[in-house]
């Protein structure tokens, strides 16, 4: 199994995914924060820098710029971390149109107050301009700072939105599909039971409806385990009808925990694979195998079916069904989690192993 | 018409008699459920036309097909199959009749009237271009007119005289239709052709020795080749015979 460095994927995507709409950044976290700081200071330098500095003054000169520029930009944090909810509320545009003149007007009178302070302690001469000269230029370098920083976020936002998109729907795509082989098999059983068996053929409708709302329903997310060997349960009651004494399943799951969670449509993809490449190639079928059994933090369960002579090079189909709940297994637990595949002389056995963790109240 | 059904479920069997007999133009004689049995009730009532399932285990519906057209009046074949989108993609290309599970009857019927026969050349290609097993599992034998599959893992060597090929395995020989170069072609992994009218399976090879007069011949795991009828290997053929057995 794949062993993803990354061990933040997961956190990010369910991020993206929960703030699908959320396009302001939160401006209370302790991250933004920071790179608010960090960012006032670099525009501090850069406003220093501009500024020429007497020889031997650039600190002085950085000192008295930053302490302005902070407080402008720390405020604007605050504006924006007790106002994102109203704000966020609203259209993108409005929402972006709103903060600018919040901002704006915010830092006018931020600049306003800093040169009446200023002139109350008169000694301390932190500002060598007119009343007006200072306002106005305050007005002009913010407005462009919070022009380009709004265009950023607006950006930015948008790029994580399509990466949420990207993720979701390769998750979509990830997710197992009803071969129509079985489908198309399944229709056919029905068919020929309606007029045999009427009684059989309504309870099969019942069980591929199911089945059916199962596999569109789940985006990739997990479900207990008992919905899960439920699903596994209706399928192979279909199968039961098409292969009759040739299918025989084996359950030993009594050790699991039912209420634990497991990504969604694995298990019976897996007995889906076990018969299709399995039983059905034996003319007299055979027995699958699901066990499963929790070991302290994590459960194990195994899906084993016999295996044809001379059929046991795994085919394609095969293969990529495997990759697909590696991969989901990678996407939802990291390294956490393995897949193995064990193909012996006349057993084909797929062994899971994930952590043991249950639905959050 | 007679009409044998092939399929190794028993709901679908069971729904393409129906259908057979609604129409009441047709007569299902018997029904199978895997493809060696189909073989010997095709020999034992001769149908006309064999509605033949595609995915079975064991022998498969193509392989069937292959051997049921070695019948002295072959039947006309039917496939039917739920989805198997490259043998569809055949068919159509080869106009080879076929119907979608779930049957639909107009459908059945309008195959059941088309029912033409299938040549061998035109199953060959259909082998050729369906995802199926592609290879036969089995070479079809005839003792007393009866059809006999002979499982490829119990075949020893082939071999060709003027007319015939006859096939060495581990209950005796027998005579086959196929022709040597034919077999070589598809079963090219398991077997190595030592001489002209010789084909051997790598498997049952177990050493080569020079016979009296000097020539390289090989011995048989079951001990033939050894006294009596000595299996040459050619001087055009030795070399590759010498590779295939170190690369196995």
């Amino acid at each position: 199994m794949g062993n993803n460095p990354d061990s933040g994927q997961t956190n990010d995507q369910s991020n993206d995914q929960n703030s699908d709409q959320a396009y302001l950044p939160d401006f209370c976290a302790t991250s933004s924060v920071f790179i608010i700081v960090l960012l006032a200071e670099i525009i501090a330098i850069l406003l220093t820098l501009a500024g020429k500095p007497a020889p031997g003054e650039f600190m002085i000169e950085l000192a008295k710029i930053s302490l302005f520029v902070l407080w402008q930009a720390l405020l604007s944090a605050l504006v924006m971390c007790s106002f994102r909810n109203q704000l966020e509320s609203r259209g993108k545009t409005q929402a972006f149109i709103v903060s600018f003149a919040v901002l704006l007007v915010m830092s006018i009178v931020l600049a306003e107050a800093a040169y009446q302070t200023t002139k109350i302690f008169g000694e301390l001469v932190i500002i060598n301009d007119t009343h007006s000269g200072f306002v106005l230029r305050t007005v002009g370098i913010s407005s462009i700072v919070i022009a380009l920083t709004m265009r950023y976020l607006y950006v930015s936002s948008e790029w994580r939105r399509s990466i949420a998109l990207e993720a979701q729907a390769r998750i979509k795509a990830l997710q197992a599909v009803i071969r129509p082989h079985f489908l198309f098999n399944s229709m056919n059983t029905i068919a020929s039971l309606t007029r045999s068996d009427p009684r059989r053929a309504e309870e099969a409708v019942e069980d591929l409806s199911d089945l059916l709302r199962a596999n569109l329903g789940g985006s990739g997310d997990r479900t207990s385990l008992k919905a899960e060997l439920e699903v596994a349960a209706i399928y192979q009651r279909i199968e039961k009808l098409r292969l009759g004494d040739r299918l025989n399943v084996r359950w030993d799951v009594a050790d699991l925990p039912m209420r634990a969670l497991i990504p969604s449509l694995v298990i019976q993809p897996l007995l889906e694979n076990a018969i299709y490449h399995g039983i059905e190639l034996i003319p007299d079928g055979g027995d699958v195998d699901i066990s499963g059994k929790r070991d302290g933090d994590f459960l194990h369960i195994s899906i084993s079916n016999p295996v044809a002579k001379g059929e046991l090079r795994a085919k394609g189909g095969n293969k990529m069904a495997m990759t697909n709940i590696q991969q989901r297994f990678s996407l939802v637990y990291d390294s956490r989690a393995t897949v193995d595949v064990d193909a012996s002389d006349d057993r084909f056995t797929v062994k899971l192993r994930f952590p043991f963790e249950e639905k959050r109240a | 018409m007679k009409v044998l059904i092939v399929d190794d479920e028993q709901p679908a069997r069971e729904r393409l008699r129906q259908l057979v007999s609604d129409g009441g133009q047709h007569e299902v004689v018997a029904e199978a459920g895997n493809g060696e049995q189909a073989i010997a009730l095709a020999t034992q009532h001769n149908p006309d036309v064999v509605l033949l399932d595609i995915r079975m285990p064991g022998v498969d519906g193509i392989e069937t097909a292959h051997h049921l057209n070695a019948m002295d009046t072959p039947p006309a074949v039917v496939f039917t199959t739920a989805y198997d989108e490259y043998a569809i993609d055949a068919f159509d290309a080869r106009a080879i009749g076929y119907v979608l599970k779930p049957v639909r009857r107009e459908r059945l019927e309008r195959a059941l009237e088309h029912a033409a026969r299938i040549s061998g050349q035109m199953l060959n290609q259909l082998t050729a271009e369906t995802n199926l097993k592609s290879r036969r599992q089995h070479v079809c034998t005839r003792e007393q007119g009866e059809l006999r599959l002979l499982p490829i893992a119990d075949i020893s060597h082939f071999i060709a005289d003027q007319k015939y090929v006859t096939v060495h395995h581990s209950g005796g020989n027998s005579l086959i239709d196929d022709s040597l170069k034919q077999l070589e072609e598809e079963f090219s992994e398991a077997f190595v052709r030592i001489h002209r009218n010789t084909l051997v399976a790598l498997q049952q090879i177990d050493r080569i020795e020079k016979t009296e007069d000097g020539k390289p011949a090989l011995i048989l795991r079951n001990g033939q080749g050894d006294g009596g009828d000595a299996l040459i290997i050619s001087r055009r053929h030795l070399a590759e015979v010498r590779r295939r057995l170190k690369g196995s």
